[in-house]
């Protein structure tokens, strides 16, 4: 009895700290939530409004719409190659990415890993990758059409958008649709094999139709992603342009942000109508699958046996692998090639070249990709649990505008924040916190999606009982919400570096010349011809966003090792 | 009274789903609120631990106001339906939990820990994760991680729900020799009316949010209210015992 005797004088001690304790633990914990809020509206809502009360400010001062006439009167013409290259992407993109995603999903065995290696370095390598091997491979004096089939043909048009835009998009698209296809429920297609349906029959009754909301949306995403992309139309367009190209011109030529804003208003409108189509979609494609699911491993459907349609599939796909496979292999062995009067040797000169110019700028991406990720995570990791267990006034308000940035074209996400950022209090431009904020909120939907999806599997009751047991707030994120989320935090974590690494569009304007990073420096010598040093950049940035891929993965494969070992 | 809930209510949609609740219960007491699924018990429950702010009402413990008070500051814990343990932590770091908040060393909380653990059989496997337990030991460390706080008062939500029949008459038996022997006050809510009968002191049955009756098992059993909680009891035959606790209960159906 003595030791309790003790024990009820350490119980009283603590209980004269715990009013005053537990008011800052509601203080600390309101300060978080107000952070979280405040940043999601002045790093997102600001910068979009700012684009449009600029785009609308007159000559005088007042409000005009008289920019949009000269936008018009000027862009005509690449507002209509946005809207064609845009519509044909979308649906080849489309089409690509569904035949992909059924090969990854039906394949078994070594095929199925090949399909999967295949699509993760396409997806984690840098952009202006495909452009880059495109000219190579088809150009002037390409690998395949000069030395090969011995043509000259002109590469330099819409069509060469068209296609390279379509299949870079197809990586991202594809491993989206393959989530979908992992969470249909099985018992839907063995109850149709089960009534007599075939393969083919499954495949269009059953299949296709479930996942006709997230083909949908790969649509409208490759439709706003294409409109977004200006590095491919500048780089193989040729004398063609769209509408991202001339505000990429625009604002590095002339930065003339009053037109620009214009002229992005043209992006933006109707990226966020489709961002709302979006939304929609998903909430579909959501009540037709299974979300409860984790992951299924493989669709218990072969595609060969789907007739027709099985075999179009597998052949599409198959031209995609094979494309894919050869626009790697070329840009990684340009980085090593030298060509002496059509002859091919083996050098590292561009080494040295990259060593000299590149050496600092790689640093610097690893550099803030690091910062970013850490950041974005804890940020988004927060923003989920705030917003999925408490009862915040304006949830649906901030959960809509978290979740913009995922359709918003990167060069509107740019300009905005120049125009929001430029002066005083709030002056950021020419800062690296401008950039990394940039990157940060840019990639917010995906993080915060990824760790929503983790805190489904945390059951509340687990909160309830940790508060229950006299866990403040705080203590109760500390203790049981960060555990759970331990998984979460090295997927949003490799998503974010990824991403980072490889981002472009939104910083481009953002990037201060004397802190350069090496996407830019990539599309640099691109733009430039300097193919081997741009293949030798593109290189090394696909390996080192694989190494801490690989990393991640090892990390993630001990815990669980430890976890099982434990048991 | 120990425990008193005065003039509780709680409105969802502006339908009420606890309406105007009022109820004592003594000291070592054991409530058992009975009722059959969507009666308001388990809205009752959790206004209680503070996870509800009631409308209208209050909820006073020990001569104090604890209506206004959160979870955590609330002498009250929980063994919740899902038992809701903590599967990164071991059985032993579940236990002592929550006496972390309550200025322990961590000598002091483990030597407690250990003693509730044997305290209910399992004291051989205090390093073990939450994953490998039965459901019936995850039931077990639930109930010690609950009274290891020595609260004034322990809530169950339908604790024995998640077992199988076998299961749930034993840990019946343990849950009452428990409390028994720690004297804590307890409520328990389940839509069993056999559960009830034998583990309660005194029942509440409750129908649409509202109190039916409250009275001790015996009385509520023998003279039920009204033909709702007639109907709503009378599937079994009682045997009972002169003390005017319960000798054995006979299920319609079951040949005896």
């Amino acid at each position: 009895m003595k030791s309790a005797g003790a024990i009820q004088k350490n119980t009283e001690k603590r209980a004269s700290h715990d009013v005053l304790f537990s008011l800052c633990e509601n203080a600390a914990d309101k300060l978080i939530l107000l952070v979280l809020l405040g940043s999601v509206l002045l790093f997102i809502l600001w910068p979009i409004a700012c684009i449009a009360l600029r785009s609308l400010r007159g000559a005088d001062g007042g409000v005009s719409f008289a920019m949009f006439g000269t936008v018009l009167r000027q862009c005509g013409e690449s507002l209509r190659n946005s809207v064609f290259v845009g519509v044909f992407t979308a649906v080849l993109s489309t089409i690509l990415s569904l035949s992909a995603a059924l090969v990854c999903a039906t394949a078994r065995g070594w095929k199925k890993t090949l399909c999967m290696i295949i699509m993760l370095v396409a997806m984690v390598s840098p952009p202006f990758v495909s452009s880059l091997a495109y000219i190579q491979l088809y150009g002037r004096r390409g690998w395949i059409t000069y030395r090969l089939l011995h043509l000259s043909l002109n590469p330099y048009n819409r069509w060469g958008v068209i296609l390279m835009q379509s299949i870079s998009f197809v990586p991202l698209n594809a491993m989206f649709l393959s989530g979908i296809l992992e969470k249909l429920d099985e018992g839907s297609l063995r109850s149709a094999r089960d009534l007599g349906a075939s393969g083919g029959v499954i495949l269009r009754d059953i299949v296709l139709p479930l996942i006709r909301p997230a083909t949908l949306v790969c649509l409208l995403l490759s439709f706003v992603r294409s409109l977004a992309d200006f590095g491919t139309p500048i780089i193989i367009g040729g004398r063609f342009s769209t509408l991202a190209a001339d505000i990429y011109l625009q604002v590095v030529g002339y930065s003339d942000l009053e037109k620009s804003s214009a002229m992005n208003m043209f992006l933006l409108i109707p990226s966020i109508v489709f961002f709302f189509v979006y939304r929609a979609l998903m909430r579909r494609s959501d009540r037709l699958t299974d979300a409860s699911r984790t992951a299924q491993t493989e669709l218990g459907l072969l595609l060969p046996h789907c007739g027709a349609m099985g075999w179009g599939m597998i052949a599409l796909s198959t031209v995609f692998f094979v494309m894919i496979v050869l626009q790697y292999g070329c840009v990684f062995l340009s980085g090593f090639l030298k060509s002496t009067k059509g002859v091919y040797s083996f050098t590292l000169q561009y080494w040295d070249q990259l060593w000299r110019i590149g050496s600092s700028t790689m640093l610097r991406s690893v550099e803030y990709a690091l910062i970013v990720s850490i950041a974005g995570t804890v940020f988004a990791m927060l923003f989920a649990y705030y917003m999925d267990r408490r009862r915040i006034i304006g949830r649906s308000l901030f959960d809509c505008l978290a979740t913009l940035p995922y359709m918003l074209p990167g060069t509107c996400f740019g300009i905005g924040y120049i125009l929001a950022f430029n002066h005083a209090p709030l002056k950021l431009t020419g800062t690296a916190l401008i950039v990394l904020a940039n990157m940060l909120f840019k990639q917010l939907p995906t993080s915060t999606k990824i760790c929503t999806a983790s805190l489904a599997l945390l059951p509340e009751v687990q909160e309830r009982s940790a508060r229950d047991l006299g866990a403040g707030r705080l203590a109760v994120l500390r203790d049981v919400v960060f555990p759970a989320l331990r998984p979460a935090f090295l997927s949003c974590f490799v998503y974010n570096f990824t991403s980072s690494m490889t981002t472009a569009g939104s910083i481009i304007f953002l990037i201060d010349a004397k802190r350069q990073l090496a996407v830019f420096k990539l599309f640099d010598a691109v733009y430039q011809g300097d193919y081997a040093l741009a293949s030798l950049i593109a290189s090394v940035i696909t390996v080192i966003v694989l190494l801490v891929e690989g990393l991640a993965f090892l990390i993630t494969r001990k815990g669980e090792n430890r976890r099982v070992s434990r048991t | 009274m120990y425990l008193e809930l005065d003039r509780l209510s709680k409105q969802f949609d502006g339908k009420y789903a606890v309406h105007d609740l009022s109820l004592g219960l003594e000291e070592g007491g054991l409530l058992c609120i009975l009722g059959s699924s969507g009666c308001g018990k388990t809205t009752t429950l959790n206004m209680i631990g503070g996870f509800l702010k009631p409308d209208g009402g209050r909820v006073l413990l020990d001569g104090q106001d604890i209506t206004a008070l959160p979870p955590e500051r609330r002498p009250v814990s929980t063994v919740f339906q899902s038992y809701g343990l903590f599967p990164h932590m071991s059985v032993l770091q579940n236990v002592t939990y929550g006496l972390k908040f309550r200025g322990y060393s961590r000598a002091e909380a483990k030597e407690k820990g250990r003693r509730y653990l044997s305290l209910v059989g399992l004291a051989e496997r205090e390093n073990a994760r939450i994953g490998e337990l039965s459901g019936g030991q995850q039931q077990r460390v639930a109930l010690a991680r609950a009274l290891i706080v020595e609260p004034k008062l322990c809530l169950l939500d339908e604790p024995l729900s998640n077992l199988d029949a076998a299961l749930r008459v034993r840990m019946r038996g343990e849950l009452k020799r428990l409390q028994r022997e720690l004297g804590t006050t307890m409520v328990f809510v389940t839509h069993d009316q056999e559960e009830a009968l034998i583990l309660a002191d005194s029942i509440a049955v409750m129908s649409e949010g509202e109190l039916l009756q409250l009275g001790s098992a015996e009385e509520v059993f023998r003279h039920p209210a009204n033909d709702y909680i007639a109907s709503f009891l009378g599937l079994n035959d009682i045997v009972w015992k002169d003390d005017g606790s319960v000798l054995k209960v006979i299920r319609h159906g079951e040949k005896e």
